[in-house]
């Protein structure tokens, strides 16, 4: 299909549409390439206002232009009442800066951000008048690739992608698309394109692997059998080793329409390796690397000019965990004292460092701070290495409320490996003494404004991380120990949330499944699930319906465990954790032994660096206990999602909030670090 | 002024257009993205004092999403004098094309507020093809829903200019509405309850006064 603007037909249905400024681009900072021989379109699985702040889609949009003669431009899936709109119309799913058909690009990259998007991956390729299955495509269809985090178990989406990048995309993705150009213009076949990125690094092709059957996947030690010789059986991360030195500013783009995270994001570090052993992300996106105090500060005083937004967060896995992060805050603090510009710091410690780390940029306004202390009971906390303890809990409440904080929220999972009643209960203490820390140091006629809540979220086992081999809880498990845990509440302003977690198994089944659940995907859809990330439009039925009619047990896909020797159906695909290391991981985790952090103390062995050739790249030394933690003793403890304002908090990069979001819609949207294909860093 | 020791502020009014896919934006779209221009064009604009600090700028009546204008107002609060052509050039420099400031000047500080000085406000029509106004049929009365209540809307009350030709532009017509106390009639809504001759193509505002 010839590339061409179709914005006179879309038009009328665009005025009528429930928000015309998700549709009609130039936005400050809007960039169109009118010639180019190439043309990409970079599309998020879900609305403009949840996919416009992704930072993937900024960073692979910029990476893919500045290649001479490629032309990149967003995408996003149109709400609800718009694919409709549409399909009635007759028209396709567009780009947004050329209004252009996303069948007329010559390839289409699409972002898999998190395990409630795989409809809307099929919802928009259909819509795009693109076959949803890659071996439907005709030899001019666009060339489909996918990334992101949820690329890291990629066989729930190998239906549908011709291609799949693995890691960081920045020059991955771009290597990518210069060999489907090359050889489009060479006139090659579709499965010639196929080929020749199965023998790219940091590419799988899945149709170019057939799928085994568990006892076959068992005896070969893997789930994939290459069709033809000369294929990799393992497709290894990649990684942006420029990231540490390549600026914290990029061109952007401005919004009209009221995003999600709508302020400059400068990503000032990227990875963990505090080794939480549930966590995704903290596994995906070693080693560390940290932008440097003068890259991140100028990075920010230039976005803020460039953009005129009057808030920046900065963003990372675990942000007060930087080397340089009291510098960082201080230069800025001065900087842009009494200019009305906010400074929000997404993910924090633990400890007192925390809190005085959240106090300089919070100022006059304290709303609420967000920890993660995960789990109840110290024994648990060492299962699953959340290297945190009531002390620095205690620490950090008493900092917080000392310094005028009113408003607490907790998080924890539920259905850990190894949890008992006694953790569940431990849960309820914990958030009791917490409270009782709180009233302690708040003057007596201001105890009544003491909130403190905990947020409890299902546990989703995650490919890639220790705990992959474990089962999810059953969801009538899953309410007996929430009741249990509400049962041993006895402060009336502490409250306990619990998000009915219906869209859990379908998480479960995306994360854990093989290449199976790409036809239950498929078979889904077609029965009417799309926006499933958004509760009012889960429709759990269409999912039950086509587990039914396939004969699938999405209960067992979701429950099963296994012991640590079972090969999991995504081991073709290396984050570069070894095997080995995530097996002793998980024993460790069994003896309630902890691993301490490489960027802190000494390396655990996990493989990375070894296996990519790279090493964590810090700015300074990073010094337990440092910078005026009160806990020179150094058990420090990120949090997942402490801002200085709620809203602000939705989530860096720890599983268990990003758990936690569940179907709330806004809350799913984005997540902190970029880098791959898709950047929510869940 | 009674505080002989409150800060003095210029307050510089300005005038823009919103025209093209922009007339689509809500009035709370156009203000953040205003908001986000002047900082951009680096004005050193107020900032109010208080717990939650923001920028000290004001906008006009709103203007239905949909409808474009040639005419619409902000007026912001400067801590220096910058002159008005430096002003106006720094943030065209800042603006996207089609919403575009296209005039600035300083008015008294005591001036009313832009949302409530100009309550009439004159709409330009163009039709598909030409037409002649004695084709429209306006209804005596609308029935509106607001806040999800009816409420019927005497057309004579806001209509203060009934449609008009444009000489020389068959296609275009005018006409002007009166914003009460009370409540508005909105333009596109009125020409949804009239009987067109043609198909509408596009609804700007012309001018406020």
């Amino acid at each position: 299909m010839r590339y061409r603007s179709i914005w006179s037909e879309v038009a009328p249905l665009v005025a009528k549409a429930e928000r015309p400024s998700r549709y009609i681009n130039h936005e400050w900072g809007s960039v169109l390439t009118p010639e180019a021989d190439f043309r990409f379109c970079m599309v998020y699985p879900d609305t403009y206002e949840l996919g416009q702040a992704n930072q993937a889609l900024r960073i692979l949009v910029n990476a893919v232009n500045a290649r001479p003669g490629m032309s990149a431009e967003r995408g996003f899936l149109p709400a609800a009442d718009m694919c409709d709109a549409l399909r009635q119309a007759g028209l396709p799913a567009f780009s947004i800066e050329g209004c252009a058909p996303l069948n007329s690009f010559d390839a289409v990259g699409i972002t898999l951000p998190h395990e409630l998007a795989a409809t809307n991956v099929l919802e928009i390729l259909d819509l795009s008048g693109i076959p949803v299955r890659a071996a439907d495509r005709a030899e001019d269809d666009p060339i489909v690739v996918g990334g992101g985090p949820c690329a890291y178990n990629p066989e729930p989406y190998a239906l549908f992608f011709d291609a799949i990048n693995i890691g960081e995309g920045e020059e991955s993705l771009p290597e990518g698309l210069e060999v489907i150009r090359s050889l489009r213009a060479q006139g090659a076949s579709r499965r010639d394109i196929w080929r020749a990125l199965a023998k790219l690094d940091g590419w799988y092709v899945p149709q170019l692997y057939g799928w085994r059957s568990a006892d076959e996947a068992q005896a070969a030690g893997s789930w994939i059998e290459p069709v033809e010789p000369g294929l990799p059986i393992t497709v290894r991360k990649q990684i942006y080793r420029g990231f540490a030195q390549s600026s914290g500013w990029e061109p952007c783009v401005v919004p009209f329409a009221e995003a999600v995270h709508d302020r400059l994001n400068v990503e000032i570090l990227r990875g963990c390796a505090r080794g939480c052993r549930f966590c995704q992300a903290g596994m995906m996106y070693r080693p560390v690397r940290e932008r440097s105090a003068d890259n991140v500060v100028s990075s920010v005083v230039e976005g803020l000019a460039q953009t005129g937004y009057d808030e920046v967060s900065l963003t990372s896995l675990s942000t007060t965990d930087h080397s340089q992060i009291r510098r960082i805050l201080t230069r800025l603090n001065s900087a842009y004292e009494g200019s009305g510009v906010r400074i929000s710091i997404p993910s924090q410690r633990l400890d007192s460092f925390g809190i005085d780390m959240a106090g300089l940029v919070a100022g006059q306004k304290k709303g609420g701070l967000t920890f993660a202390p995960e789990a109840g009971t110290q024994r648990l906390r060492d299962v699953i290495n959340k290297n945190v303890t009531e002390d620095d809990l205690f620490g950090a409440i008493d900092a917080a409320f000392e310094a005028g904080w009113r408003r607490c929220k907790l998080y924890f999972m539920i259905g850990l490996p190894t949890e008992t009643d006694d953790d569940v209960k431990g849960i309820a203490r914990l958030v009791q003494q917490a409270y009782e820390h709180a009233r302690a140091v708040v003057p007596k006629d201001q105890r009544g404004s003491i909130q403190i809540g905990a947020s409890v979220a299902l546990f989703v086992p995650k490919a890639q991380t220790p705990f992959q081999w474990d089962g999810q809880i059953p969801p009538e498990e899953a309410l007996r120990r929430v009741n249990l845990l509400r049962h041993s509440v006895k402060y009336r302003a502490i409250s306990i949330n619990w998000h009915d977690p219906k869209t859990s198994f379908v998480e479960a089944v995306m994360s854990r499944g093989g290449r199976e659940a790409s036809y239950l995907v498929e078979e889904a859809w077609r029965r009417g699930a799309r926006f499933d990330a958004w509760s009012e439009h889960f429709n759990e039925q269409a999912w039950r319906d086509a587990a039914d009619s396939l004969g699938m047990d999405v209960a067992a896909i979701a429950q099963a465990s296994y012991p640590t020797d079972y090969i999991m159906p995504w081991e073709h695909i290396s984050c570069g954790a070894s095997r080995r290391w995530l097996v002793r991981e998980r024993a460790l985790a069994e003896q309630e032994r902890t691993t301490p952090d490489c960027t802190f103390e000494h390396c655990s062995g996990c493989g990375v660096c070894m296996d990519l050739g790279v090493d964590n790249e810090l700015a300074d030394e990073r010094v337990l206990g440092s910078a005026g933690s009160a806990d020179a003793a150094g058990k420090l403890g990120t949090v997942a999602g402490a801002a200085t304002e709620e809203g602000a908090n939705a989530v860096a990069g720890d599983c268990a909030v990003a758990a936690a979001a569940g179907a709330d819609s806004a809350a799913v949207a984005n997540a902190a670090a970029a880098g791959p294909i898709g950047g929510d860093a869940r | 002024m009674t505080d002989p020791n409150a800060p003095r502020f210029f307050r510089l009014r300005c005038i823009f257009i919103e025209q093209g896919r922009l007339a689509m934006l809500s009035h709370l779209e156009v203000a953040h993205t205003l908001e986000r221009t002047v900082r951009r064009a680096k004005l050193p604009f107020a900032v109010s004092q208080g717990f939650s600090p923001h920028m000290k700028i004001a906008f006009g009546a709103a203007l239905p999403v949909g409808v474009g204008s040639t005419c619409e107002i902000f007026d912001l609060q400067l801590t220096e004098y910058v002159a008005p052509d430096k002003a106006l050039a720094a943030l065209r420099a800042a603006s996207v094309p089609d919403l575009m400031v296209q005039e600035c000047r300083y008015i008294e500080g005591k001036a009313p507020a832009a949302s409530v000085a100009f309550p009439t406000s004159t709409y330009e029509v163009v039709f598909e093809a030409p037409i002649s106004v004695a084709g429209i049929k306006v209804p005596e009365t609308v029935t509106v829903v607001r806040k999800r209540k009816e409420k019927t809307l005497v057309v004579a009350d806001y209509l203060v200019q009934p449609f008009a030709a444009v000489e020389g532009s068959p296609e275009r017509v005018t006409f002007s509405l009166e914003a009460k106390p009370t409540g508005s009639l909105r333009p596109d809504v009125l020409l949804e309850h009239c009987t067109l001759p043609a198909r509408t193509i596009s609804i700007t505002r012309i001018a406020q006064r």
